[in-house]
């Protein structure tokens, strides 16, 4: 039944779909945005705080994400080599990343329903275990970008320009990368923050701190590698000529890993990215 | 937002499907649409939101009867409550509509149902469980008379 409901459609005549290459994840991913409704609705009626914020930003902050991260992959599964996604070992990894991400959801709103931390959660040997599986999860998640960009870099017929080919494939592996670096080493400080807060100012919206270093910036720019770096890609195909193309990308690759372990080690030094004026 | 803005609120709501499902032979498919779709899903994004926001800080459960006397005693879960009987209540007059229109039960027998379900919800259910069975009868006996 579920072989047949997620198997990849191989007509070839059609315009490729998002549902299409990794159905799985883009059904997940639509909702997961859909359910943002009732979360909303939510911060709309509670005003519980957590931290000096509305007790539900957090998990509309993962809901946003996830959505983006799961279409993002959904998007670019079109360029996995053929039949990838067919294979029972595929599925049951896709499974087993769906399983991770859908568990961090609940925990993160099951937590906010309650009122209580749920990450940094140290408070009881229960709350500890939670925290610690939720690092493995969060692991296992984020490695299907290693997955997917390996495998799209591996494919030789993808049918896109070289550069952009690159600039994919090259971008998913390091944000697995870069990420793994960051959130590993947020997740094994006290909390998200560096250095105690006076004020409480924020960057509006996102909620960076602008006092002290704040983990989650560099997080936000290790992870969005997998947008930023493909649009370079198409930008670089189309105003440059082909060898300057793929060489564009490399460079711009390293100059955002350089940009992104600055304001890590930034944040690791307690400095804001956007300090107060 | 405050609870007796939304109990305010839902009341028309629920009531504007309602009418639409009296009405319903003038225009099946958008009574559908909404009866059965548009407004029950309305009323459980609100019933989702309340209980998110408020289920946490109230007392008692369903294990016993005066547990759950106790959780209606919070304002915000009783009018989750509330919205739990109009959105569901809604949903199964939208079925009666829909059933009766595709056994061909006339609309007018349907309607003292509708009535009973939009004010007392399983009594309606019933009176129109009896209705379909009854109904069922007399047109099988009816064709076999006639064959």
């Amino acid at each position: 039944m579920t072989d047949m409901a997620f198997a990849p459609l191989s007509r070839s005549t059609r315009k490729p779909g998002l549902f299409d290459a990794e159905p799985l994840f883009a059904a997940t991913g639509l909702l997961i945005g859909l359910s943002l409704a009732p979360t909303l609705a939510a911060m709309a009626l509670d005003h519980r705080q957590f931290l000096g914020e509305n007790v539900w930003l957090k998990p509309i902050k993962f809901q946003i994400a996830l959505t983006l991260y799961l279409l993002t992959l959904a998007y670019f599964a079109r360029w996995l080599p053929t039949g990838m996604t067919a294979r029972r070992s595929y599925r049951l990894y896709s499974g087993v990343v769906i399983f991770a991400i859908v568990a961090e959801l609940a925990w993160v709103s099951g937590a906010a329903m309650y009122g209580v931390a749920s990450h940094f959660n140290v408070t009881t040997p229960v709350m500890q275990g939670i925290y610690g599986l939720m690092g493995l999860f969060a692991v296992l998640l984020t490695s299907a970008t290693l997955v997917h960009g390996i495998a799209i870099w591996r494919n030789p017929r993808t049918g896109l320009a070289p550069a952009l080919h690159l600039s994919i494939a090259l971008a998913l592996v390091l944000t697995f990368i870069l990420t793994l670096m960051v959130a590993g080493t947020m997740a094994s400080l006290p909390g998200h923050l560096v250095g105690t807060p006076l004020t409480g100012a924020t960057v509006p919206i996102i909620g960076w701190s602008r006092e002290v270093g704040d983990m989650r910036a560099p997080h936000f720019f290790a992870t969005h590698m997998m947008h930023a770096l493909p649009v370079a890609g198409l930008l670089a195909v189309a105003l440059l000529p082909q060898r300057l193309a793929s060489l564009a990308v490399w460079a711009f690759a390293i100059l955002l890993t350089a940009f992104i372990t600055a304001s890590f080690a930034g944040a690791l030094a307690g400095l804001p990215l956007i300090p107060q004026f | 937002m405050q609870s007796d803005t939304l109990f305010q609120l839902s009341g028309p709501l629920a009531m504007l499907g309602w009418l639409a499902l009296a009405a319903s032979p003038l225009a099946p498919r958008l009574t559908q649409l909404a009866a059965s779709l548009v407004i029950p899903v309305i009323l459980s994004l609100g019933y989702t939101a309340l209980i998110l926001a408020n289920w946490s800080g109230a007392e008692g459960g369903f294990s016993s009867l005066p547990d759950v006397m106790l959780l209606f005693t919070n304002p915000a879960v009783a009018l989750a409550g509330w919205l739990h009987y109009l959105a569901f209540d809604l949903f199964v007059g939208a079925w009666e509509v829909r059933t009766a229109r595709s056994a061909s039960i006339p609309h007018l027998l349907v309607l003292p149902c509708l009535a009973l379900t939009f004010l007392f919800g399983p009594i309606g259910l019933l009176a129109f469980l009896g209705l379909r069975l009854v109904h069922g009868r007399f047109a099988t006996q009816t064709t076999k008379g006639a064959a």
